[in-house]
């Protein structure tokens, strides 16, 4: 009786506590969480709800304190910076992808994974905020088995991407950041799409994301057709990369490679993209200083161990 | 500037938070974790307390080191060791180490909108029994990594762990390989000397260390016999097990 | 005795003075309507075996899905309302993928059999704003079967919300009779292979029809290979070895 008059007053400790867990969507307290549904309580309904604060502009309070764009003194620095690039080919999709992670100008991590392995036949990629990419990349992990269990058949690259930035969508002006290639085999053949938290969703053969795309774009337009052997496309990939890693400040530590072909996605390999300028993948470094060198008298030609030294 | 008058137009705006100095870092050894932070706790330029503990021990194999804001890193590990105990009671065990590390992801992504200003580094062990240490950005983004400094002198820790941890830009003498993990002792050397070190250069830093220490269940103290004050704070003896050291660190 | 219960045999939360829940009751009878199915654990894995009804000989039995996926390491048979078991193994595998989502892990089978007793609790009427869920008991049972950190397990719902762990469990109409033979022939050393054959032996002695590949499912659960439905030549190839 006493919660039927509780539920409709208008007044009182109960409905003060209602309306502030509407206001901070302050899912920990409630009594779900407790053994009922084996402690998953509000999750059991998908995502957890997020708290907002309780201004009158979320968006701009949380660009005020986070986006180190408009404020580099900004206290809570969101790690950023990248360069990603897949494309499709005769022999499935490249994925290929630098490894740093900037907040303001300090490298807060050389060694960041930003292909996110969805599943054996999903990869996405990690551009923008590094926890949106990784959160909503691998919840999309989970819808996509979800799928897979009630259809009995494997969720298609199209509707995969397109669950994502269906999903984006719904909290666009909100501030999420994500720029992602979505990368898989399906029985269309090798698909990539790009998906942004802008709502952004196309189908393509090339795309590269990041502020060092324009520099990887240079060497993969460049160096681009459907005919590559499956070598010749991991070494593009890995040599577009390098590129954006050499010209781009905020890009840079390693390259990490991935092939998918029919059968799911393989790791082909982590590279240091300071190997690459001296030695290279094969002993020849991608570094310009080879070409000039001996051309001039500022470039005599490299004594044999010399080169040893340098590495 | 909001001075009182209203003589001209003024702007406020909801500023929750604050910045409360302090650093801490982590460090995986092969079948060992050592977590360690400073006391200090401090608001711009003026000290509020010499002893304010930033790093918590979970379970028996997990540590957390928060640091930030020390309100929400206080809320959040209190947070975290209630949906541990739940944990507890929904599945009967208690929770892996990596379960955890993706646990603090959810949890911090939850105020995606309204972020927790803390730095998070989890060290402890894994079910393989190796050690680990997980770092994490404000809003969740996180990694598992062999070392990891944050904090007000991350920036003079974090360059020193890259070149004694990973042994970055050494060149070692022909013959000679790098060791695969470093050893309890030379782990426990470096932390301390980083944090006398930042002590030295960082207004934010000093007065007190607490270094945990994380061993593999069946690993005996080795590394650990010679240090001074080490206390046990083990629940369980069967499994892994989990040792605090005290340091003093300079006052001024 | 009608009199007395007619009274209370409508309502799904009212006790009767002799404290039954009448409409429970009634529920876990209906799963002595459906057709048998036959759970068995060993140190190797867990057997699911269930009994197809092929009524007519238009009907395609492929079709007929009483053996579920919940995921990897968990599968699921049933008896009774099968309808009902869509809507409860729909919630397992929710569950499942947002235990691995949130602690990437795969959950315990414990677990998973508990979320879905949860569920099976949950008719009646609404509590405050939540969505209103089933206005009657689910009338099924289901055979949970998993491979966890505890080895595998197999564990029985009914729609109390009750959940038993067995070593070898048989629900359905023809139970009974396979329930004991089950406590006869079962033995701890049992092989995965015994045990596909002992569950396949059980549903030949209650089944009116006689057995062949068409009209049995066998599944199994492994710690190395996960979850899967034997195809119609393995199974064959059990049915000619039993």
């Amino acid at each position: 009786m006493n919660s039927f008059v509780s539920r409709f007053a208008s007044t009182g400790h109960d409905v003060e506590l209602r309306k502030a867990r509407e206001a901070f969507g302050d899912e920990d307290e409630s009594l779900e969480m407790w053994g009922s549904q084996a402690g998953f309580g509000p999750l059991s309904k998908g995502v957890p709800s997020f708290s907002v604060p309780a201004v009158p502009d979320p968006s701009a309070f949380l660009r005020l304190h986070t986006d180190d764009h408009a404020d580099p003194s900004c206290r809570i620095k969101i790690k950023h910076g990248t360069t990603t690039l897949a494309f499709r080919f005769r022999g499935g999709v490249i994925v290929a992808v630098d490894s740093r992670a900037t907040a303001g100008s300090y490298i807060a991590s050389g060694t960041v994974k930003k292909v996110i392995e969805i599943n054996p036949y999903l990869l996405g990629t990690m551009a923008g905020g590094a926890a949106d990419c990784q959160y909503w990349e691998t919840y999309l992990g989970i819808q996509c088995r979800l799928h897979e269990l009630r259809n009995r058949e494997r969720i298609s690259v199209s509707a995969a991407s397109k669950y994502l930035s269906n999903l984006v969508y719904s909290y666009k002006g909100m501030g999420l950041s994500m720029g992602t290639m979505i990368c898989g085999w399906d029985k269309t053949g090798p698909a990539v799409f790009y998906v942004d938290s802008d709502g952004t969703r196309l189908k393509g053969d090339v795309f590269s994301v990041g502020s060092g795309s324009t520099f990887a774009y240079g060497v993969l337009d460049q160096g681009y057709h459907w005919d590559l052997t499956d070598e010749e496309a991991q070494e593009l990939g890995r040599r577009s990369i390098y590129a954006a890693g050499h010209r781009d400040a905020y890009s840079g530590n390693t390259i990490n490679l991935y092939h998918v072909k029919e059968d799911g996605w393989k790791f082909i390999g982590n590279y240091d993209v300071s190997e690459m300028h001296y030695e290279g993948p094969a002993g020849v470094g991608y570094g310009y200083e080879i070409r000039t060198a001996g051309k001039s008298s500022a470039n005599p030609p490299p004594e044999p161990e010399s080169q040893t030294a340098q590495t | 500037m909001p001075d009182g008058s209203y003589a001209h137009p003024q702007q406020r705006q909801f500023n929750p938070y604050t910045e409360n100095g302090g650093t801490i870092l982590a460090i995986a050894g092969a079948d060992f974790t050592v977590i360690a932070g400073d006391t200090r706790q401090s608001e711009g330029y003026s000290i509020q307390t010499r002893y304010a503990p930033k790093v918590f021990r979970l379970t028996d194999r997990a540590v957390l080191a928060v640091n930030g804001f020390a309100a929400d890193g206080n809320m959040f590990v209190k947070k975290v060791k209630q949906r541990l105990e739940w944990y507890r009671h929904a599945h009967a065990k208690d929770m892996p180490l990596r379960a955890i590390a993706r646990l603090i992801q959810t949890m911090l992504y939850a105020q995606r909108f309204f972020p927790y200003y803390v730095y998070n580094i989890l060290g402890g062990i894994e079910e393989d029994g190796s050690g680990a240490v997980y770092s994490f950005d404000p809003v969740g983004s996180y990694e598992r990594e062999a070392c990891r400094a944050a904090g007000a002198a991350q920036s003079l820790v974090q360059p020193f762990l890259d070149n004694q941890i990973y042994f970055k830009n050494q060149q070692l003498p022909p013959g000679q390989t790098r060791p695969l993990h470093l050893s309890l002792s030379d782990v426990l050397s470096i932390v301390i000397d980083s944090f006398t070190s930042a002590t030295e250069r960082h207004i934010e830093v000093g007065d007190g260390l607490e270094i945990y220490v994380v061993l593999a269940k069946g690993r005996g103290p080795q590394g650990l016999e010679a240090v001074r004050g080490a206390q046990e704070l083990t629940t369980n003896a069967e499994g892994d097990r989990v040792f605090i050291v005290r340091r003093e660190l300079k006052k001024d | 005795m009608f009199l007395t219960r007619s009274e209370y045999d409508r309502g799904v939360n009212t006790f009767s003075p002799e404290g039954r829940l009448f409409q429970v009751e009634y529920a876990i009878e209906a799963i002595k309507l459906g057709s048998t199915t036959v759970g068995v654990s060993t140190t190797e894995g867990v057997v699911l075996g269930v009994e197809k009804r092929v009524q007519s000989p238009l009907l395609e039995s492929s079709s007929i899905e009483k053996i579920m996926e919940i995921d990897k390491h968990l599968g699921c048979a049933m008896s009774g309302l099968i309808a009902d078991a869509r809507t409860m193994i729909d919630h397992a595998r929710v569950t499942s993928q947002n235990h691995a989502f949130t602690y990437d892990e795969r959950i315990k089978v414990e677990s998973v059999t508990q979320a879905v007793c949860d569920l099976a609790l949950r008719f009646g009427e609404s509590v405050h704003d939540e969505e209103a869920m089933m206005s009657r008991p689910f009338g099924v049972a289901l055979l949970i079967a998993g491979v966890d950190e505890k080895g595998p397990q197999l564990f029985h719902t009914d729609p109390s919300g009750t959940f038993v762990r067995y070593d070898a469990k048989a629900v359905g109409s023809g139970s009974e009779a396979a329930q004991s033979e089950l406590q006869d022939k079962w033995h701890k050393q049992m092989t995965l292979k015994e045990a596909n054959i002992l569950t396949l032996r059980v549903l030949k002695q209650v089944m009116e029809e006689k057995l062949d590949h068409h009209n049995v499912q066998l599944a199994q659960v492994t710690a190395d290979k996960g979850f899967e439905i034997l195809d119609e030549v393995r199974l064959k190839a059990l049915i000619d070895d039993m």
